[in-house]
């Protein structure tokens, strides 16, 4: 069962050698055999071996003797909460930070819309009346959500689905682990995962990148069971999870490449075409209820998705080159990032299928999105597990011992492994802390979480505007939050009035002034968040609260330090009435 | 001189402290707190609402006579107006009893045809024409939710101005003109009398009001000579003379700021000075006024406590098909359209009960326990059932000024569902079929352990 080059004697005269060559990650081997047959090989014993032990458990409790059985039976527990319990640990604590202050802010935009589109699906009697079912992506997440709403829109049901995915993913990154580098990579990269600012931030919301993380994950899962046993029906059912995770959100699709990059790189995983073919078939089969439905479903889906399509190919970037290098990194983590890297680069030499199969799938999509002229923070969800899987790779190889010091004595340095996996774990779990407390500020990035404000001031318009009331936002992003929770209808006037240069899903305001004036817009509403984004678009919409008897009617603010070190209350949302 | 140093002391009050000028409302007999009513200007129920659904409309086959005497002139059949050009018809004494001809209602483009001038016959013809949702949509969406009257008619059988003295008077004020008097109404009681000895609050909004013209001032008034007629107080010495009356009669300006700061009065008459309807003004900027007077209402803090009415004070020349009853020398007129928006407001309802301006203020009589002012209110049936008081308020809404759109069409949930059920369990069994032998070869060694042993 040991790897034959972990001998003590070797691993003695390699780290008393000196100290740099101790700490070098190449000194090291690792537990796997490299080449596929043989990790075939291992992979069996790897079972027998625990139907081994699982059989000395089984048959002890069988024995007559009440004792015995009592032992066996404490003895297949402890061996249980061994092997378990520190994943439990762990997915406790990828709960508390989900569900810490999970609904202290209420919906930021794209939450709303895919809320709203669930509650449409469901047939909510009012949010079916403003949303759309369909808009730009398929619909797998939101059709499990409309199941969820048929007994009640909330904003915290929706959380609390995105988190138990969320947490389905970080369980399922231990599982990926474990059958990559073994239980103990499995364990930290489980860990790193669920203390992860970028995934618990995403995981915390109603976005559709947190599913297609996790199917994304599933289909990694089922490629390296390929992978590992060469047996043509994971590959089938890796096609068929790619197919769910296009149906989460198209941009999965460009995971295929991944894979495809993977096969190419690594010719010793051997693929039959025909098995290629059919696992490409199950993924298109799989994904065939999505055009399907939206040419016999009705309702213009099909040409509303068509629109999106032709859109998306040709709008134009939104943030600058640097984006996902200085807003994404630190998000994933520095030291995660750092690791994962020093981890490919010193152990090279032993490079694997693994590796590669993971490389593929962190470098296909950075690559892919980095050239793609629109960028999202949650975009690059999908590595995430990738890139904790490296890093917890990495540790796990990280083994230094006994080390000659100058002075002729050996110092034990085995206890720099805990320290490197605690302080990476620190490094996660520091911002995440910070970020998952309740915190407002006057601006907002997209995807990173909830609006200050946004709800409470959809719910004073539900409260205080008549029915068949219509609101005007300065962008769209605003809209959404007061149309899923002022359930009413609400306008952006930075949607441009050009089909090419605006997202078919919203609708333009040809004639502001026209409205107002013919009484079909009766409420303006100024919002901190896009008037940071749009300062032009902003002051025009306060010419219109001059222009027309403008009054304000209600006000959220949020509490933040002044320059002085004061808190004051800075107003974030500002509603107006106004009226011909 | 005491009297008037109260006056102005009060009325010193009433600008200073704005606030609380009004004083608690007086008790009520109804949930209605607060009274609105606006006269626009001349048209018949037909030309707005003859095709409405279920109301007593265009009968079907209408064609009334060019001539009634020679049948063989032919006839106008109502047409629909749309935004074709129209006139301002003749729309006086004469002309009504021209059309009414003794209840045969028969003379609707004659009487135009009779009176001469440029173009008689072809601007007789538009007498017949008419509007429906297509170029009132607002007012057709408020007949749907609130209460549409197709039997109210205006109170006198003649123009504008006898009609506006019956909506504040319950008279018509000089019988003999229909027109300001040279020298103003003197002891002539109004409804704003019996308020102010109440002490119930009131106010005159009028549109674009220019504090300068009355019926003294109309030589230069230009344009706005109209002002003396549809704002028929400033036709009253007493009320011109004293400041504190004459400081009731405000800007429309003032209304929204009464609504913003809570100081709405008890009762409000409105009217329009550029906006009125009046032909061949346009009726989309009638709309918009009464829109816009209507949505600051809706989103007031009054909205629960109050009605808005708005009536026309004339037929304009316009056909109506229903032979007004005559009530006594002077009336009643054509019917004009009228509606009522309030959150008691029965839903939707086509009210059928003979009413005129002056049921209007029998409801406020009878609301705030006043006085009639004269036989025409005494006797006239308030507008009261067009109220359901046993129910709780209507939440507001604001209602659209476009047609109603078709609903747009809804995907099949049933294929949704369908479809991504499919997907989910394709994958699953592919994740199945590819689990399957290892979950055989587990189950497989386990019975062989489990046989082994025993």
């Amino acid at each position: 069962m040991q790897p034959p080059a972990r001998t003590g004697k070797v691993w003695w005269q390699a780290i008393s050698r000196n100290l740099p060559s101790a700490l070098r990650f190449g000194a090291l081997r690792s537990r796997l055999p490299q080449d596929p047959p043989a990790a075939v090989a291992h992979a069996r014993r790897m079972s027998l071996a625990t139907v081994r032990s699982t059989r000395i458990g089984a048959v002890r409790i069988w024995s007559p003797q009440i004792g015995e059985r009592a032992l066996a039976l404490a003895r297949a527990i402890a061996t249980t909460l061994v092997t378990w319990l520190p994943l439990v640990v762990i997915l406790a604590v990828a709960t508390v930070v989900r569900i810490w202050s999970l609904n202290a802010l209420g919906y930021n935009t794209d939450e709303a819309v895919y809320s709203g589109q669930a509650a449409a699906i469901a047939q909510d009697p009012t949010l079916s009346q403003i949303f759309p079912v369909f808009r730009a992506h398929p619909l797998l997440f939101q059709f499990v959500l409309a199941i969820v709403y048929h007994y009640g829109v909330s904003d915290l049901t929706g959380r609390l689905l995105a988190v138990v995915i969320g947490l389905a993913t970080v369980y399922l990154a231990y599982f990926l682990g474990r059958l990559m580098y073994g239980h103990a990579a499995g364990l930290i990269a489980a860990a790193i995962l669920a203390l992860m600012p970028y995934h618990v931030v995403v995981s915390r919301q109603v976005l559709l990148d947190g599913p297609m993380t996790f199917l994304a994950t599933l289909t990694l899962y089922l490629t390296a069971k390929f992978a590992t046993t060469q047996r043509a029906s994971w590959l089938y059912a890796a096609g068929g999870a790619m197919g769910l995770t296009f149906l989460a959100k198209e941009t999965g699709i460009v995971l295929l490449g991944a894979v495809y990059t993977f096969l190419a790189l690594r010719q010793d995983i051997r693929v039959r075409i025909r098995d290629l073919v059919i696992a490409t078939g199950a993924m298109l089969v799989v994904i065939a209820p999505f055009p399907m439905s939206l040419v016999l479903a009705g309702g213009g889906g099909a040409e509303r998705t068509r629109q999106y399509l032709v859109w998306e190919l040709f709008r134009r970037p939104n943030h600058d080159w640097i984006f996902y290098a200085t807003v994404v990194t630190p998000s994933i983590g520095l030291l995660v990032v750092a690791v994962a890297i020093a981890g490919l680069v010193f152990l090279r030499r032993r490079r694997g299928w693994q590796d590669v199969l993971l490389a593929s799938w962190v470098v296909v999509p950075i690559a892919f999105f980095q050239l793609w002229p629109v960028k999202g923070f949650q975009y690059l969800l999908p590595i995430a597990p990738p890139v904790a899987l490296l890093a917890a790779r990495a540790l796990t190889e990280f083994r230094p011992g006994w080390v000659a010091t100058p002075i002729g004595w050996a110092v034990n340095l085995s206890w720099l492994r805990p320290l490197a996996v605690a302080a990476v774990l620190i490094s996660v779990a520091v911002p995440t802390l910070a970020i998952v407390s309740p915190s407002a500020s006057g601006t907002f990035l997209a995807g990173s979480g909830g609006v200050p404000g946004g709800r409470e001031a959809g719910a004073w318009v539900d409260a205080n505007t008549p029915a068949g009331s219509h609101l005007m936002t300065i962008g769209p992003s605003m809209a959404n939050i007061l149309q899923f929770y002022g359930h009413r209808s609400a306008s952006g006037l930075s949607v441009s009035p050009n089909p090419l240069q605006r997202n078919p899903s919203y609708d333009p305001l040809k004639n502001p002034d026209l409205l107002i004036r013919n009484n079909e817009l009766q409420y303006v509403v100024w919002d901190s968040f896009s008037a940071s984004r749009s300062g032009f678009f902003a002051s025009k919409l306060l010419e219109y609260v001059r222009r027309y008897h403008g009054r304000a009617v209600h006000t959220e603010t949020v509490t933040i330090p002044s320059a002085s070190g004061v808190n004051v209350e800075s107003p974030v949302i500002v509603i107006y009435e106004v009226r011909p | 001189m005491i009297t008037r140093a109260c006056a102005v002391l009060a009325l010193l009050f009433t600008i200073l402290v704005p606030g609380q000028a009004i004083a608690a409302d007086p008790p009520t007999q109804t949930p209605i707190k607060h009274f609105l009513f606006l006269l626009q200007e001349n048209h018949s129920f037909d030309n707005y609402f003859g095709t409405y659904p279920n109301a007593d409309g265009l009968p079907p086959g209408t064609c009334m006579p060019i001539d009634p005497t020679k049948p063989s002139l032919g006839c106008v059949k109502p047409f629909h107006l749309g935004s074709q050009p129209i006139s301002d018809l003749l729309h006086n004494r004469e002309t009504f009893v021209g059309q009414y001809l003794n209840g045969k209602m028969d003379g609707f483009v004659s009487a135009h045809i009779a009176a001469g001038g440029l173009n008689a016959e072809q601007i007789a013809r538009l007498t017949m024409g008419y509007y429906d949702a297509r170029d009132l949509p607002y007012y057709w969406n408020v007949a749907n939710r609130y209460v549409l009257f197709d039997r109210f008619f205006s109170s006198a059988a003649a123009g504008s101005f006898m009609n506006h003295m019956y909506w504040i008077t319950a008279t018509p004020g000089d019988p003999n003109h229909d027109s300001p008097p040279t020298t103003g109404f003197g002891d002539l009681l109004t409804i704003f009398d019996r308020l102010e000895s109440a002490g119930i609050s009131w106010k005159f909004y009028v549109q674009n009001y220019d504090p300068t013209i009355n019926y003294r001032t109309l030589q230069n008034a230009g344009d706005k000579a109209a002002q003396a007629v549809f704002v028929p107080l400033l036709d009253f010495n007493r009320f011109l003379d004293n400041p504190y009356l004459f400081s009731h009669i405000v800007d429309m300006e003032q209304y929204y700021t009464d609504l913003r700061n809570g100081t709405l009065p008890t009762v409000a008459y409105m009217a329009p000075l550029g906006s009125s309807e009046h032909p061949p003004g346009s009726i989309q900027a009638g709309q918009r006024l009464v829109q816009t007077i209507v949505n600051a209402l809706t989103r007031s803090d009054y909205w629960d406590t109050s009605a808005f009415m708005w009536a026309y004070d004339d037929w304009g020349g316009w056909y109506d098909h229903v032979s007004p009853p005559q009530v006594d020398t002077y009336g009643y007129g054509f019917r004009v359209p009228a509606l009522l928006v309030s959150a008691y407001a029965r839903q939707g309802q086509v009210n059928s009960t003979t009413l005129d301006y002056t049921s209007v203020m029998k409801f406020i009589e009878t609301n705030w326990g006043l006085p009639p002012l004269a036989a025409r209110d005494a006797a006239a049936t308030s507008i009261a059932s067009a109220f359901d008081f046993t129910r709780p308020p209507r939440p507001p809404a604001f209602l659209s000024a476009s047609l109603a759109t078709p609903p747009p069409v809804e995907p099949n949930r049933a294929v949704l569902y369908a479809a991504y059920a499919a997907a989910i369990v394709l994958a699953l069994g592919l994740l199945l079929v590819a689990t399957g032998p290892g979950l055989v070869a587990r189950a497989v060694t386990w019975s062989r352990a489990f046989r082994s042993r025993t």
